[in-house]
């Protein structure tokens, strides 16, 4: 009897199972009411409630490659920034740039007396 | 090897639904499954075909299943003064339903669970459980038994409502 019940377990599994034992079982009411049950078991089993749409956490290693992108492109434009500022401090002298016009400097005369 | 998104995509409805039914509260369930897919992040995937991965990833859903029910053993009961209020019917069943899995013993109410609710199949219930196919197949009879004499009103209820699905609503991912 049991191993004829099993047969039913085994049918709704979707597991190999022999018709002709599956045929026997069903043929007795106990048989075709287990059946019943447990398709009911199983439909009174299924959670209500819904997963929420939420998005797989990254990989540790992905975020720190991020982290490490960022580092690198830091570290290049303040060492490209300094290189520049660098080359640009070769190139120009350092003497004061040629005059564009000349004021002359006049002794002080004053003119008016005190009051 | 699948890699970790991809691992989560296709199982995180069936982790949550195990879990739903596994602790008996979706928020935890919510919380459980996104702490199996942060431990996968963690660890190297194994290189295996997907019956076999699926087997691993509900052998984490178990264990997390496992240390929730031991923690909450060590949490002291809620009170019992509050007044409760009314339920439905159908809250009534998932009521009758977590309790009647609750009494079971946590192999046979995962092995159910992971046929039933998240439609694994025997062998990779096999794998995360650590039992052969056969061990599994005579759990899930013997626990289908049991829950059928545990819940015979719910499901003498269903029986008059409803229509029926041969089927689990999950398709299996291996044979």
């Amino acid at each position: 009897m049991t191993g004829n019940h099993e047969i039913i377990s085994a049918f709704l599994d979707d597991q190999p199972f022999d018709l002709d034992e599956l045929a026997a079982a069903l043929s007795e009411p106990a048989g075709r009411a287990l059946l019943i049950d447990l398709l009911a078991l199983r439909r009174i089993v299924q959670p209500t409630d819904a997963m929420p749409a939420i998005r797989a956490a990254r990989p540790l290693w992905r975020t720190r490659w991020r982290y490490a992108a960022a580092a690198a492109v830091l570290v290049l434009g303040l060492g490209g920034g300094y290189l520049v500022g660098e080359r640009r401090a070769a190139t120009t002298s350092s003497d004061a740039p040629p005059p564009t016009r000349i004021v002359e400097a006049v002794p002080f005369t004053p003119t008016g007396g005190m009051r | 090897m699948a890699d970790a998104e991809g691992l989560f995509a296709a199982n995180q409805n069936r982790i949550f639904r195990y879990f739903c039914r596994a602790v008996g509260e979706a928020e935890a369930a919510r919380d459980l499954t996104q702490e199996v897919f942060l431990r996968v992040t963690r660890t190297a995937i194994p290189a295996a075909p997907d019956g076999e991965v699926t087997a691993w990833l509900f052998r984490i859903a178990r264990n997390l299943a496992l240390d929730h029910h031991r923690r909450r053993q060590r949490q002291p009961a809620p009170s019992a003064l509050v007044d409760e209020p009314r339920r439905s019917a159908s809250q009534d069943i998932n009521l009758a339903v977590n309790e009647a899995l609750a009494s079971l013993p946590s192999l046979e109410r995962d092995v159910f669970l992971m046929r039933e609710v998240a439609g694994l199949g025997y062998d990779a219930i096999a794998g995360a459980c650590e039992l052969t196919p056969d061990a599994v197949r005579s759990r899930i009879h013997r626990t289908r038994l049991q829950l059928r004499d545990l819940l015979a009103a719910p499901i003498a209820t269903s029986r008059t409502t409803g229509t029926g699905r041969a089927a689990p609503i999950y398709e299996r991912i291996d044979r």
